[in-house]
């Protein structure tokens, strides 16, 4: 990656690390928050652990994993919803993060509301979102459902929505997470096409668990296991040794407990 | 130039200057952050705006009514036996009574309503903060706009009353805005510390409900704050309510311009809790994400 200029680099994350703070008892926060310069009171839970990650713009980056390995930790940590514990981190564009913006809808309200809302919540101007309505609304594709409160809606027009709205922001790097499994195979299709060309400028992050989706649209995959890089290049490669992995290791209660 | 740049754990922006810039940078950081998510705040406050009053087929006429009940009430309730107030207005005993109290509930309420939601506000919002890059400090300022829209509401319902008791209202009416600029910075000021408070244990929704009918009594809602013996002076102005009470019927109910002192010292709290409230959110917003 030589003949890449630093400019083009848009994350760059260093040894980077996170973890949560468990607490054995209900108020050691506040033990914590008072004599924490003396003493720790909580158990460290290392979700992420030395990651060294370098994305080049135009990139286009699938991660792998199993539940739980922090995959949505990675990201979150990437869009700056969530503080690294250690390590350095330097990210440089407007992010778009498409993480279940589905549950942020209110459903009580409509959908035209919610994408008033959604919007101005990734950074959109008022008067843009009034331009590009109708263009959300076609591309949604849910019809009269647009004017109805979100109750009604099915999970995938759910999604159809966020996504939907996701593609008018105009991000130079999106993220998404899993964001694509619901909506049903056209819809995917359509999705599927409008990454393809946000991908000629544009950099993506996504994780998910469908692998025809990462072999398709990834030009590099990252595996990562109990919160570190386990391995990542080549999408089909890291694919297979994935899958011989999940052959392999059965599915044990044990990753979930906090350890060091 | 990065967008986002974190070392150890700790967010680096380029400070450069000297401690006066920096500290230039931190007063106006707050207003700069509202300027920039002004479009946020709009969407957000119109969303709020219409839940009040959601399945509901008056709607905002709920929002006249309120004020207009309980000044009604008021009228009839505490005029029958106490030794009045403003027993010598040229409304008569019981209309001038009725709108010191009304006055003086209208200040409290606006209170009373951001302390109770403060606590509650971030867990309310938690989807947002924690699924996407959410401004959580502009939370604070929203629900208390929003607040103040029914607090406007109120402030009309006493100033036509009373331009129908009395026949006019007074000039210094023009200076309410002056009065409520620093009150709403208080009480955003405050909101900042409960939610961030808040966030970490719900003891504080528990204190505030418990805290609020004592804060009514405290705060010279329901009698002039002279009706009080001397030494208790300190005390009552301690209670930055008294403050903002007592300037709002000088300038409405008795027409007078309200004691420099009183002012000089409304003002200094006011500024006080906006910063203190903003930099205390501010030290903690990162840990909120992870604990709420």
């Amino acid at each position: 990656m030589s003949s890449s200029t630093s400019s083009d680099i848009v994350v760059q994350a260093r040894n980077l690390g996170k973890a949560y703070q468990l607490y054995a008892h209900r108020n050691d926060w506040l033990k914590q928050v008072m004599f924490g310069w003396a003493k720790t009171y909580f158990k460290p839970f290392w979700v992420l652990r030395d990651i060294d990650l370098q994305v080049q713009r135009g990139e286009s980056i699938g991660i792998l994993g199993r539940n739980g390995c922090g995959k949505s930790t990675l990201l979150q940590v990437i869009c700056g919803m969530t503080l690294p514990s250690h390590g350095e981190l330097r990210v440089t564009g407007r992010i778009a993060p498409v993480l279940a913006l589905g549950s942020t809808f209110d459903l009580e309200l409509s959908g035209r509301q919610n994408v008033m809302i959604g919007a101005a919540v990734l950074g959109l101007k008022r008067p843009d979102v009034l331009r590009k309505f109708d263009s959300i609304a076609d591309f949604a594709g849910i019809g009269a459902y647009m004017d109805q409160p979100m109750k009604h809606y099915s999970m995938g027009m759910r999604t159809r929505l966020a996504f939907s709205i996701c593609a008018h922001v105009e991000a130079e790097i999106l993220v998404v997470d899993e964001a694509l499994a619901v909506g049903d195979a056209a819809f995917q299709r359509k999705c599927l096409d409008w990454i393809d060309n946000f991908r000629k400028n544009g950099t993506l992050l996504f994780v998910s668990h469908s692998m025809a989706e990462v072999r398709r649209l990834c030009t590099r995959a990252i595996w990562i296991e109990e919160g570190r890089i386990r391995e990542q290049g080549d999408p089909s490669e890291v694919i297979r040794s994935y899958h011989r992995a999940l052959l392999v290791e059965k599915d044990d209660v044990q990753r979930f407990t906090a350890h060091g | 130039m990065p967008s986002v740049k974190v070392v150890n754990g700790k967010q680096i922006v380029v400070e450069s200057g000297g401690p006066i810039d920096r500290v230039g940078r931190f007063i106006v950081r707050p207003f700069a952050r509202m300027w920039q998510h002004r479009d946020l705040i709009q969407a957000i406050l119109r969303r709020e705006l219409n839940e009040r009053f959601k399945g509901s087929i008056a709607g905002w006429v709920w929002a006249v009514v309120a004020p207009l009940l309980a000044i009604a009430v008021y009228t009839f309730a505490f005029t029958t036996s106490l030794q009045l107030p403003m027993a010598d207005s040229a409304m008569g005993p019981r209309l001038g009574y009725a709108l010191f109290i009304f006055s003086g509930i209208i200040v409290f309420n606006f209170f009373s309503e951001m302390a109770f939601r403060a606590p509650m506000l971030l867990h309310e919002y938690s989807h947002f903060i924690k699924q996407t890059i959410f401004p959580s400090d502009m939370l604070a300022v929203i629900s208390t706009i929003r607040a103040g829209i029914y607090t406007l509401i109120s402030i009309c319902v006493m100033l036509i009353f009373q331009v129908i008791a009395a026949g006019s209202l007074p000039w210094t009416v023009l200076l309410l805005p002056v009065v409520f600029v620093p009150f709403a910075a208080f009480l955003i000021g405050m909101s900042w510390f409960l939610c961030a408070i808040g966030a970490f244990t719900r003891d504080a929704g528990y204190l505030m409900i418990n805290i609020m009918p004592l804060m009514m009594f405290a705060t010279p809602v329901f009698y002039p704050h002279t009706a009080l013996p001397a030494p208790l002076d300190f005390w009552i102005y301690a209670n930055a309510l008294t403050g903002f009470v007592e300037v709002t019927r000088d300038i409405v109910l008795m027409g007078v311009l309200p004691p420099l002192k009183v002012c000089l010292w409304t003002l200094f709290v006011s500024v006080f809790t906006f910063y203190f409230g903003y930099w205390f959110f501010d030290r903690y917003r990162n840990v909120i994400v992870d604990v709420i």
